[in-house]
């Protein structure tokens, strides 16, 4: 086919200008790849997850309790609505592994042997399920086992129940209900020090005394069936038994990790693309409106020889396309290698059988829809008035340049300035809408690189507001069940320990008016030197003889103000119910917080000195010997230390945060580079002629590269602090959006990060000026002594 | 000083000789009018004598300077101290004021005279804050001489400065070249194709071809307001 001759002149033009078409189409891909990248991955784990609960028949409503019977299994499973039922033992054991100074914890799961696994089944990576009737025989979940390098045929001592067991290892498996592979309540998986195992029901029921009996429930829910019925009546069947309050996946810690991480993905699959192609438009259509007006001879010959408006606007708009094809070919591989390494990452934080990366073909329709859209409708003024130009008209050269006495002179204050600013300002304000995207789009690039700042400062903040001025002790030590003063007394004298505080820990419910939660209220002594409620400030807030502090976010997520009184439902030992006032509220970022005196809330429960565990500060020196013995205490159930949850959440979110940073980084530079490149093309273009007078008359390179560069330098030092307050909006945004039950983000401003994003952007701003004023020697000193073009 | 100059533009495949062993001297105060058809080398000749270009074989000398081989950064230092440039579309900034145009280059050089005085001298001292867009074209190209002469240049060299203008505006304009150069005697050559204006000179130099075909010398210039054409 032979090629048209409109079509030569089109690659032919574009071939010419292709530096400009590049970075116009760059600026664009980056919002269609953070749109791909953000899509692709919402799909990539829907796809997945729905799929992964599905075929492993994820339950929909779950609970825990003291002990039943097997024999309320069929009562449950005729609860109207409810689909399937499946009880389980499940309990906690500790590891002393070997390599390990620090102890590690686990959840245990039973599995049935005298009927089929019915709910969340388990997907099996390697070797087998346990055999019947073999005791000790355990699946391992992978995340763990990955972390420590265990195989089927290997062995692990534990300790269930306080009895130490050796475990035989025969097979790897993943299951739906742990994605996310994380202790109950924690913000990230720390697979180093948590594991969770599987095991033969009977064996399992033996060790933990439930012989015959259950104490964990899930439930299927059949379709088209209210889960919150099903879980109303599961709470009045297993409340005898020390029923704990049901809940649906919406309160499950691991599926709700994966719709944070869903919803995150879509704010960002939307506000990004926005600015992106927002910017990306205007500088299309700042650069088809003057291929327009350079070429106004040209489309009056055109029209002259017969080719009509339609075919003529159309050449124009095919001009818009490619920058369209530009973006969209390099932001299509850019959000699709980019999504692959992200998904890389999200196998330390999801477990799933596979997690392939998934693209968004839909997407990719939908990124080339909206931003062919968006930049026709930009060139669409410029085309359009060109194509109306009568042929004769257009043949003559534009009329001059009108410019009129600037603010400047209005205010009275020209005398400030040079010249050569004067024609900058005067400029600026001739093209107000140029002059503001070409300044909104280097404000957009100062703020980009200010999120990945803010999020680690802002994470660095929380570690050490939560962990070290809140949280002071060096290790909490919690038990299998609530004990009395003589296991407070055991683990005070622990060797190394310097000073011990009990902790007491009920899971209530609580409700404020129509609201509300359950969660954990812990008791804590008045005075406590360790684990401390602070005000905002910092400060710790004394315990009040009676009543709550509870965390800001639960008093947001309540609707309660302190003075408030709320109901608290105890769902253990005696189940009291009682009215409590909130006597205070505490800052606090990660998981929700309801502190209470530790005797106010022992009154409460009818007890003596009872506690669930107690926060440690031990003497380093003897740190060694502090570990080796609190693995042979027989009561013990977990044992968390500080420093290594801080430094687990600070090595896996070091890895992300890098990325992002990386990521938003190079979309600054793109940004920054592409408009400074492409105003100052246009700028040179339009007043290539001036500038060449200027070198006529005798200014140098230099003074003429100066002339350019002041309407620059003067958009990106009012783009500076506009730039400065987006990225504070910006990443107040994206830590609002990440804001959840289990982390809160604070917003946390440097001047580091201020500093960094604007050295980011004058320095690509600087590389790109200079290639363009590079093109200021060649400009033709003799062209400009003959006519007009 | 031009000893020799010749000039050759290699377009393609096409060698163009624009000028062709060309000699010439002027001096001090002179008014030249360089006169010649189209594709005559006039305008190569003028740039080579304004530092836009250099000749590809002869001498030049300013002075005692040999522009001859000279590198951008002598060209630039020669046009911005020694040459005054009237273009024939003005080539005015139009984002700033007459005043402003002028004291762009005053900005730039070492002994010039205040701009409102270069424009006075052209007689638009009622105009200084007019953009060029609120000028008539021969009040345009007066403000172009203005910005020409403002930084007292040794040379003044004006290339077609009537080209775009009708008879009335263009003699005004032509009028202001004359004073200058009887004001400040400043050299000055014009280029043109108008013979008339050949009368107003104190030599005629008359190109063809690349080469000099004839000087003439004006016993008497005749003073402008009496041309016509």
């Amino acid at each position: 086919m032979v090629m048209r001759a409109l079509d030569l002149k089109l690659i032919r033009d574009v071939g010419k200008m292709k530096g400009q078409m590049l970075a116009v189409g760059l600026v664009m891909a980056c919002g269609l790849a953070m749109m791909i990248m953000a899509r692709s991955l919402i799909l990539s784990l829907e796809v997945t997850r729905t799929e992964y609960y599905e075929h492993h028949r994820f339950a929909d409503v779950f609970c825990d309790l003291k002990r039943a019977p097997n024999a309320l299994r069929d009562r449950l499973a005729e609860i109207p609505g409810v689909a399937a039922v499946e009880t389980r033992v499940m309990g906690s054991l500790r590891m002393d592994l070997p390599g390990q100074s620090e102890p590690a914890d686990g959840t245990i799961l039973s599995i049935p042997e005298d009927r089929p696994l019915r709910l969340n089944l388990l997907h099996l990576r390697t070797g087998r399920f346990p055999e019947p009737g073999k005791a000790n025989e355990v699946l391992l979940s992978e995340a763990f086992a990955t972390a420590h390098g265990f195989r089927p045929g290997d062995t692990l001592d534990v300790i269930l129940r306080g009895g130490k067991v050796r475990l035989h290892i025969v097979g790897i498996a993943l299951s739906p209900e742990y994605v996310f592979e994380a202790r109950p309540g924690q913000v990230l998986p720390d697979n180093k020090r948590f594991g969770v195992f599987w095991m033969n029901e009977r064996d399992l029921a033996t060790a933990y005394d439930m012989d015959g009996a259950f104490n964990n429930v899930v439930v299927d829910v059949a379709p088209g069936t209210s889960t919150k019925s099903v879980m109303a009546e599961l709470d009045r069947l297993l409340a005898p038994y020390g029923g704990l309050i049901a809940y649906d996946r919406r309160d499950h810690g691991s599926a709700k990790q994966l719709d944070d991480e869903i919803a995150i993905l879509n704010g960002m699959s939307i506000a990004f693309p926005v600015v992106f192609l927002s910017i990306a438009t205007f500088m299309t259509s700042a650069v088809l409106a003057r291929v327009i007006r350079l070429q106004r001879e040209q489309i009056a010959q055109m029209k002259a020889f017969g080719y009509s408006p339609a075919q003529v606007g159309g050449h124009y708009l095919k001009f818009a396309l490619v920058i369209v094809g530009i973006g969209l070919f390099v932001g299509g591989i850019a959000g699709m290698k980019l999504g692959e390494n992200i998904v890389r990452l999200y196998h330390k934080f999801f477990q799933f059988p596979s997690l392939t990366f998934h693209a968004d073909f839909g997407a990719i329709g939908m990124a080339f829809a909206v931003s062919s859209a968006a930049s026709m409708l930009g060139v669409l003024g410029a085309v359009r008035q060109a194509v109306k130009l009568p042929p004769a008209e257009a043949m003559r050269p534009e009329p001059p340049a009108d410019f009129k006495p600037s603010l400047l002179e209005r205010l009275g204050v020209q005398n400030l300035f040079g010249p050569s600013m004067r024609m900058a300002l005067r400029n600026l304000e001739r093209k107000p809408w140029q002059a503001f995207f070409t300044a909104l789009g280097l404000a957009l690039a100062v703020g980009i690189p200010i999120v990945p700042g803010a999020m680690r400062d802002g994470i660095n903040f929380l570690l050490d507001f939560q962990w070290t001025l809140a949280q002071r002790q060096d290790v909490t030590v919690s038990l299998i069940e609530p004990s009395s003063a003589g296991a407070f007394s055991d683990l005070r004298h622990l060797p190394g320990v310097i000073h011990a505080e009990p902790f007491r820990s009920v899971p209530v419910r609580l409700r404020f008016g129509q609201r509300s939660h359950r969660l954990a209220v812990t008791g804590v002594p008045a005075g406590t030197l360790l684990n401390r409620a602070l005000d905002a400030h910092g400060n710790p807030l004394p315990l009040p003889p009676d009543g709550l502090l509870i965390s800001g976010k639960l008093a947001e997520m309540l609707d309660v103000e302190p003075g408030d009184s709320l109901r608290m439902e105890v769902q253990e030992g005696r189940r009291p119910h009682c009215t409590v006032a909130v006597q205070g509220l505490i800052t606090d970022y990660a998981g929700l917080a309801a502190y209470m005196d530790i005797e106010a809330l022992r009154r409460l429960l009818q007890e003596g000195a009872s506690l669930n565990g107690a926060h440690l500060s031990v003497d380093r020196s003897r740190w060694q010997d502090f570990l080796d013995k609190v693995k042979e205490v027989p009561r013990i159930g977990g044992v968390s230390i500080t420093a290594a949850l801080k430094e687990s959440f600070r090595k896996t979110t070091a890895e992300s945060i890098n990325l992002i940073q990386g990521i938003y980084f190079l979309f600054s530079i793109i940004v920054s580079f592409g408009v400074v490149y492409n105003s100052a093309r246009i700028a040179l273009s339009e007043r290539g002629r001036d500038l060449a007078t200027l070198r006529v008359v005798g200014f140098t390179n230099r003074e003429v590269a100066g002339v350019l560069i002041g309407e620059l330098a003067m958009l990106t030092l009012v783009a500076i602090p506009a730039g400065l307050w987006i990225g504070g909006r910006l990443a107040n945004l994206i830590v609002q959006s990440a804001s959840t039950e289990t982390v809160r983000l604070p917003l946390i401003l440097t001047h580091q990060t201020y500093a960094t994003a604007v050295l980011i952007v004058l320095l690509s701003a600087g590389v790109s000026f200079f290639v363009v004023s590079r093109r200021i020697r060649n400009l033709n000193l003799l062209e400009v002594l003959k006519a007009r073009e | 000083m031009g000893r020799g100059l010749t000039k050759v533009y290699t377009s393609g495949e096409v060698e163009v000789r624009a000028l062709d062993g060309v000699d010439l001297d002027l001096h001090v105060g002179e008014l030249i009018v360089l006169l010649g058809a189209s594709g005559s080398g006039k305008s190569t000749l003028l740039n080579n004598l304004g530092g836009l270009d250099v000749p590809s074989s002869g001498t030049l000398r300013y002075r005692g300077r040999d522009l001859t081989g000279a590198d951008e950064k002598t060209l630039t230092a020669f046009r911005r101290d020694a040459v005054g440039f009237v273009f024939q579309f003005y080539n005015l900034i139009p984002s700033l004021t007459a005043r402003e145009n002028v004291a762009l280059i005053t900005e730039i050089s070492p002994d010039p005279m205040p701009p409102e005085e270069a424009l006075r001298l052209v007689d638009l001292g009622d105009r200084m804050d007019h953009f060029p867009s609120q000028m008539s074209g021969g009040q345009q190209q007066r403000v172009a001489i203005a910005r020409a002469i403002a930084k007292r240049p040794e040379v003044l060299l004006c290339d077609e400065p009537t080209g775009a203008l009708d008879v009335k505006t263009g003699i005004t304009v032509l009028e202001a070249i004359e004073k200058v150069n009887r004001d400040l005697g400043t050299l000055t050559v014009i280029i043109t194709h108008n013979a008339v204006m050949a009368e107003m000179a104190d030599r005629v130099i008359h190109l063809s071809d690349g080469k000099i075909s004839k000087i003439e010398r004006n016993s008497t210039r005749r003073p402008v307001r009496s041309l016509e054409w």
